[in-house]
């Protein structure tokens, strides 16, 4: 009879902490030790914290604060070292399937309800298999198309791409016209007609979501290589046949998405596929000369009828050996909850609860770029996918990243680069036990 | 019976022998046993798994880990010389300055104040193609109409890497060459002015014996540091693109921290590690006939 007395009050205490409705001195005495993401642009979430302490009477002590690149190595100590006594860990989806055992499965200690309030895309791609390993904050990132309005209002532009073409000179709806039109824009070396991430997991994410565009897999249901294919090759020359145009910076190869955002804020580039975290910065007038310049609409469609959408979020995490694993969920919970999304996505990331993305919306009325910025990135959000979720993606795209490079600067032929890149991935997984 | 008493040499030396055995030996081993194991970071229970000389086999059939071997070894060669070159000159031309020698001298190792990983993203910009300063420069003059691939091209990327090597430690070079400049008795070269010597005769037949063993010790400690080279080449590069600018240190950092496969890399470490051996011993060999020539050997 205690027994199920107990039973129920647990249950009730758990419920009531996923809500974010703590009950007061619930966590009395406990101390999370917590490992998280740092950042201008995370304190103001972080300043939450202080409330949910006030709530349980539980503390937050934060040990690690780095990026993701930081505390994955790190992650990787700990797991190496089994210095794994702290409980509460930021996550990324590109970066979960790396660590299988670090963390633990949240359902049990979350209301199937309040799982239900997340966009349920989001919620797939915060899985291992079956186990939601974080849950998402409102950080989530999916490419849209960036252009310059002017180049396509220009009355030359329109008539020499008319006489050209054929066609109306608009913003493209698929990879090839914006291949084209990417190679009609450039006038080098002072203005080029799009750009592209060159190297490390940058560019075999862009890669991977062009063959999920062009109809194709990155890998096989048994985790084989598969973008050795006719959808593979597609992919793979819309990259070469920029490069070789010479419609992208001759650097290319080596951009990373800082230098992307940096150049299509230099007013030099036309078409940019990008995040939704540089929409602020590119209208800037402090920080880009394409301010008032910049238009936004929903990533293009590859020949399969399919549009890239290749995202990731950031999520919280609890650890498997943590010993207070219900104070951490609720933590987790807190974090990631109504108001903290709102509070978080006000500044500009987008969310990854629904009721969150209808208020984003609905508050940015009355401001033309923001609505449309928003009006964009919910469409792209609509058609995201999270990155392959294998524990190799990264050591995978570490193989695949040098041949597409190959290929693209004319060191090797596109069948040799996606052949010998396809067995050394192969190489990989069956030295991994893949298979 | 009598209880055990270590020698008093032993007792003395034994904090050191803890400390060295702490921090040199226990990694050495550790490091060396997990290069025949498996061992990935993201999975502690592979450390226990013995496969032999698999890792060691494999590199050794790695045309990814020769070409970067190979590479270092272009990089070591070409860096020094260059370095050791313009360190000689830099450090003949201050020794001829009697005027604010010591504020020269402090100005010659700002570069090495430098962080490595500050160099790199320095040069990074200097040589981007788009917004950097070389290509910037180049336009405005009217010398190229083009935006020149610095960081792309494999021999420019290799030359920027080179530019930005010597930019930051060819103060090296010049500090111990001055010192052995301050060194060199001025007595011989008088005697050779006197006798009707050419300043290029006193100079290759006395300054520069004279300064050869500091020129070996400057080259033994930069062979390390290069045969070692990372930060910069990471930040500029990170090896590409397509491997055209892989060197051992790239290839084994990202083998060992981003793929985590660590017994893998440590593999590649070892069999890199005699390549540093191989030109240490060679520098010491040279400084030992440079000193034994000036009748200091001993």
């Amino acid at each position: 009879m205690g027994n199920q007395k107990l039973k129920v009050l647990l249950g009730a205490t758990a419920l009531a902490a996923v809500a974010g409705h703590s009950t007061a001195g619930e966590f009395d005495g406990i101390t999370l030790q917590a490992k998280l993401i740092g950042g201008q642009q995370y304190e103001a979430l972080y300043a939450r914290i202080a409330e949910w302490e006030a709530a349980t009477g539980a503390k937050v002590e934060v040990i690690s604060k780095k990026n993701h690149f930081e505390l994955d190595k790190e992650f990787k100590s700990d797991l190496a070292a089994g210095t794994l006594g702290w409980c509460v860990g930021s996550n990324h989806s590109s970066f979960a399937s790396q660590y299988p055992n670090l963390y633990t499965d949240l359902t049990p200690y979350l209301s199937a309800d309040f799982i239900a309030e997340y966009v349920p895309a989001n919620i797939a791609a915060s899985k291992i298999g079956d186990a939601l390993v974080m849950l998402p904050r409102a950080q989530f990132d999916v490419s849209a198309l960036y252009y310059l309005k002017s180049v396509y209002a220009d009355a030359d532009n329109q008539a020499a791409y008319k006489a050209k073409t054929g066609r109306d000179l608009a913003p493209p709806d698929t990879w090839e016209e914006y291949k084209e039109q990417a190679i009609f824009f450039t006038d080098a070396p002072n203005f080029y007609g799009t750009q592209y991430a060159g190297k490390d997991e940058a560019i075999v994410g862009r890669y991977y979501e062009m063959v999920i565009a062009e109809g194709g897999q990155l890998f096989n249901d048994d985790w084989s290589p598969a973008f050795n294919s006719d959808a593979g090759k597609r992919a793979l020359s819309w990259f070469v046949d920029l490069y070789q145009a010479g419609a992208v910076p001759p650097g290319t190869t080596s951009y990373l998405w800082d230098d992307l955002g940096q150049g299509f804020a230099s007013g030099t580039i036309a078409l940019n596929l990008d995040w939704p975290g540089w929409a602020g910065f590119f209208n800037g007038e402090d920080s880009s000369k394409a301010a008032g310049d910049v238009g936004v609409i929903v990533q293009p469609q590859g020949s399969a009828g399919i549009r890239t959408g290749w995202s990731g979020h950031h999520g919280f995490s609890v650890t498997e050996a943590c010993d207070n694993k219900e104070a951490a969920a609720s933590l987790v919970a807190w974090l990631t909850n109504e108001d903290s999304q709102k509070l978080e996505s006000a500044a500009g990331p987008l969310p990854t609860r629904t009721a969150v993305w209808e208020h984003v919306v609905a508050s940015a009325e009355g401001d033309a770029y923001r609505s449309e910025v928003l009006k964009a990135f919910q469409a792209a959000a609509s058609h995201a996918f999270p990155a392959p979720q294998t524990p190799y993606w990264i050591e995978a795209t570490n193989l695949i990243y040098p041949e597409l490079q190959a290929a693209i600067l004319g060191d090797k032929s596109i069948d040799d680069a996606l052949a010998d890149a396809a067995e050394a991935v192969d190489e990989m997984m069956q030295e991994n036990g893949v298979y | 019976m009598s209880r055990f008493r270590p020698p008093a040499w032993f007792v003395l030396l034994l904090p050191a022998i803890i400390i060295l055995a702490a921090v040199v030996l226990i990694p050495l081993i550790l490091s060396f046993y997990s290069s025949f194991t498996p061992y990935k970071l993201t999975r502690p229970e592979t450390l226990y798994k013995w496969i032999g000389t698999f890792n060691y086999e494999k590199a050794m059939k790695s045309v990814h880990f020769w070409s970067a071997f190979g590479r270092t070894v272009l990089l070591l060669t070409v860096a020094l010389n260059l370095e050791m070159l313009l360190g000689l000159g830099l450090a003949l031309l201050v020794n001829k300055v009697t005027y604010g020698q010591r504020a020269l001298r402090t100005i010659m190792m700002f570069p090495m104040m430098f962080s490595p990983v500050l160099v790199g993203f320095q040069f990074k910009f200097i040589f981007n193609d788009n917004v950097g300063l070389v290509n910037n420069a180049l336009q405005s003059l009217g010398l190229t109409d083009r935006a020149i691939p610095w960081l792309v091209d494999g021999q420019l990327a290799f030359f920027s890497i080179v530019v930005a090597e010597m930019w930051s430690s060819t103060a090296v070079f010049a500090i111990l060459i001055l010192a052995g400049l301050f060194a060199v008795p001025r007595d011989p070269i008088e005697a050779a002015k006197v006798d009707g010597c050419t300043p290029w005769q006193s100079f290759r037949h006395i300054t520069l014996p004279y300064v050869m063993p500091f020129i070996y010790i400057a080259l033994a400690i930069r062979s390390l540091d290069v045969a070692r080279a990372y930060d910069i080449v990471q930040i500029m590069t990170n090896g590409g693109p397509a491997r055209r600018t892989e060197l051992l240190w790239t290839l084994i950092g990202r083998t060992g921290y981003v793929d985590a496969k660590m017994g893998y890399a440590n593999a590649m470490g070892y069999i890199s590690i005699f390549l540093a051996i191989i030109f240490t011993v060679y520098f010491f060999r040279k400084l030992n006939a440079a000193r034994s020539e000036l009748g200091m050997a001993g």
